[in-house]
């Protein structure tokens, strides 16, 4: 009785104020993921590595949008989304407090215009991972005529493509001499 | 040219006992693989398979630490079943015994009978797999709710979508609870089921006045088909993050099972600082469930300012826990070949830190609990755990230690970062409450030592290795020692980037069985104290029915009134 005594007055008040105090958390705590749409150029890499299916991409051909998606009802905190993302664009904050009166305010989304095929029209990707891309592939042109035909293949979707190259072999010497030889 | 040399044997742990076993059943084993230096797996005949393992755990110190379904129709035409005993005799090593079953039967000879460690096992098969295991006396259902469709067993592959849920078609429970008391036994009426805040179980007593003749009870009302679902929609590193949420206390523990599981199977090399601070992390863990588990014990003694003072100083090891993770719980740190993050240096000075704090403070409050007049005359003596009962079915953790056994993975089977660490294994020879206690607080204060240990050992280097590529059909065993003792999951990777088969065994899978014994003879007041002193995965019993086998009555009683009943020990609610 008498240690339990002793105990309870050296501990004093352990009771802190939170909420009406901030609480501090560790310098690496794993929070809220906040989403930064200027970086995001809407690769999905994000998408593909959540265990937990928070993060989501939805593509609207007829409107020619992408919608990127977060529902934190269903963020685990797990911070790989900042791990795979290419451009910075996701990172986990210290924030904890994530609740909402009204269910719908978990998710969080953002659109992205899809750019079109050179070829035939059609939107493919994000226009901002075409413009990422080509800018990396277009720094390590070794020519300018090349740089304007790494533009030409990032603009072009993967259908216009096969069919290009499906042409290019049929109308190629190659193809006919072996057609012409059997 | 050299001649491929066969890997001698004296490399293979258990190759000794996998010969004797040979000798004895001459024509029983068909197969016989190895998928790491200590780890077998022989395939026997079906007729076989009760003596096989039997052999194995009865004359050669095994325990029987997972039995693991398997639909390998799409591989060989048949289901398997691999029963994993964990060999703590001269050997040290897991076999693990694997049997096919013909699709055409769907039958298997029970182990049970022989094993009865294999109870809770065999019943799970054939919910989960339609596999009957012929002569396994408990013929009730295990995991699958009363009236869930017949015929639809969810891990057979061409069963069902993991989102499937049939609609429930009746409300009435069907379940048989078991009496063995001699007296007059009485029919014991259902009430409807509250899914209360807490989980829910449902726990039976069937009582002479105060005391307990006999105890049943009911889990899996809230199975969440964890193993479907990484079957079927995630893929392996996706499935660690899983395992983290396994259990809300010891997350890590099954992390690591996992995440080893699939390095043994695939023969990854993890690196070693890697494994180092996987085994500190996995100590933290115990820091704070074992400091939760006293706490309790003093709420469940009616000693409250114990139970606040055990709760104030666990908050240190969560601090620690979110400054060396980033998270108070479920630590997400784990991938397959390593972890994500360092322990850096000023982290490495804060540990110390709070290491040296803790030792000190609980130090003073287990001296504290233990100086409290009445706390012996409510522990001492209650929940036995006999040690042949123990024996007999296998648990782990404090609960099998309390009883004199001397297990623990980390030393039986060392994994993770636990190679070079000094370390005793703590056992009570008291078998009850008491003795599982003071097990408990022994291995809090080994725990610091390891993690003061480790961090001075510790190598440098990379933390993560990616340096492998997935195989199909491999598979292997993971275990770790989780505060409630050994976690053990069974993984076998598949041909589409997914698991073919994921058996995960938490250390309270393990402990249930023998609670019923540990209940019989004590007084209606000490079932709280007792279920809570194998720290189950959740000490609520929901709501409890009492029957008095005498009067033939039942009442039942609401769990907090149990509870309350259990800490003021005034006013039965039996009355």
């Amino acid at each position: 009785m008498f240690k339990l005594l002793k105990e309870v007055l050296r501990t004093g008040e352990a009771t802190v104020k939170y909420p009406f105090a901030p609480v501090e958390v560790a310098k690496d705590f794993r929070g809220k993921p906040e989403h930064q749409a200027a970086n995001c150029i809407a690769c999905a890499a994000c998408t593909v590595a959540c265990p937990a299916n928070a993060l989501g991409m939805e593509t609207d051909a007829g409107a020619g949008t992408r919608t990127w998606s977060i529902n934190y009802g269903r963020c685990v905190f797990c911070g790989r989304c900042e791990e795979v993302c290419p451009t910075d664009a996701i990172r986990l904050t210290p924030d904890f407090e994530l609740a909402v009166a009204v269910k719908a305010d978990l998710v969080r989304t953002a659109v992205f215009r899809l750019a079109p095929c050179v070829a035939c029209g059609k939107p493919f990707a994000p226009e901002k991972e075409v413009a990422y891309v080509t800018a990396l592939i277009e720094a390590t042109a070794p020519s300018e005529a090349d740089a304007e035909r790494r533009r030409q293949l990032v603009a072009t979707c993967p259908a216009c493509k096969r069919a290009h190259d499906l042409g290019q072999i049929a109308g190629s010497r190659v193809v006919r001499a072996m057609e012409t030889s059997r | 040219m050299h001649a491929p040399t066969a890997t001698p044997d004296a490399a293979r742990v258990g190759s000794d006992t996998i010969a004797a076993l040979r000798l004895k059943l001459p024509h029983a084993v068909l197969d016989e693989s190895w998928q790491t230096p200590t780890q077998a797996t022989l395939t026997v005949k079906l007729d076989e398979l009760p003596n096989v393992v039997s052999t194995l755990y009865h004359e050669h110190d095994g325990w029987l630490s997972v039995m693991a379904g398997n639909d390998e129709r799409t591989i060989n035409g048949n289901f398997a079943l691999y029963y994993a005993l964990s060999m703590e005799g001269a050997e040290k090593s897991f076999i693990v015994v694997r049997a096919e079953v013909p699709a055409a039967t769907e039958e298997f000879p029970s182990v049970t009978p022989l094993v009865p460690a294999a109870v809770w096992h065999e019943r799970e098969v054939r919910d989960m797999f339609g596999l009957t295991p012929v002569g396994l006396p408990d013929e009730r259902r295990l995991v699958l709710p009363d009236d869930w469709p017949d015929g639809l067993h969810p891990l057979r592959k061409d069963s069902m979508d993991y989102r499937l849920r049939p609609e429930p078609t009746g409300d009435d429970e069907t379940y048989q609870f078991k009496n063995d008391a001699k007296g007059e036994t009485t029919v014991v009426p259902l009430g409807p089921l509250h899914i209360t805040s807490d989980e829910p179980g449902h726990f039976r007593l069937f009582v002479d006045g105060e005391d307990i003749i006999d105890a049943d009870y009911r889990m899996f009302y809230v199975h969440r088909g964890m193993e479907k679902v990484a079957e079927t929609r995630m893929g392996y590193n996706e499935v660690t993050f899983l395992a983290d949420r396994v259990c809300g206390i010891c997350g890590y523990a099954h992390s690591v099972a996992y995440t080893t599981s699939i390095e043994n199977a695939l023969g990854i090399a993890v690196p070693a600082r890697a494994q180092a601070i996987r085994s500190v992390l996995l100590e933290t863990e115990r820091l704070h469930s074992h400091l939760l588990n006293l706490g309790l014990a003093c709420h469940f003694v009616g000693f409250d300012t114990g139970f606040m003072q055990f709760f104030r100083v666990r908050e240190k090891t969560m601090t620690l826990a979110e400054m060396l993770t980033g998270s108070r719980k479920t630590y997400a740190l784990n991938l397959i070949g390593g972890v994500r993050r360092d322990i850096l240096g000023e982290q490495h000075v804060a540990t110390l830190r709070l290491i040296g704090e803790l030792r000190e403070e609980v130090t003073r409050l287990v001296e504290m609990l233990l100086a409290t007049p009445n706390l012996e005359g409510r522990v001492k003596g209650v929940g036995i755990l006999d040690p042949g009962i123990a024996r007999e079915y296998s648990p782990v953790g404090p609960t099998v230690r309390g009883s004199g056994h001397r297990r623990d993975t980390r030393v039986d089977h060392a994994f993770a970062g636990y190679g070079g660490v000094a370390m005793p294994v703590n056992v009570g020879d008291g078998c009850d409450v008491l003795s599982r206690t003071l097990v408990r607080v022994s291995e809090f204060f080994d725990s610091l030592s390891i993690i003061e240990q480790i961090l001075a050992d510790a190598p440098g280097g990379p933390v993560l290795t990616e340096d492998f590529t997935y195989k199909p059909h491999k598979f292997a065993l993971g275990f770790t020692e989780a505060p409630r003792g050994e976690d053990i999951h069974w993984s076998m990777t598949g041909d589409n980037q997914k698991l073919f088969r994921w058996r995960c065994r938490a250390s309270t899978y393990a402990n249930w069985p023998v609670l019923r014994y540990m209940l019989r003879g004590n007084t209606v007041s000490d079932a709280p104290l007792i279920v809570a002193s194998i720290d189950p995965c959740y000490s609520c019993t929901d709501r409890v029915t009492v029957v008095d086998v005498n009067k033939a009555s039942s009442v039942t009683v609401p769990y907090k009134e149990m509870e309350r009943y259990c800490r003021e020990r005034t006013n039965s609610p039996l009355k």
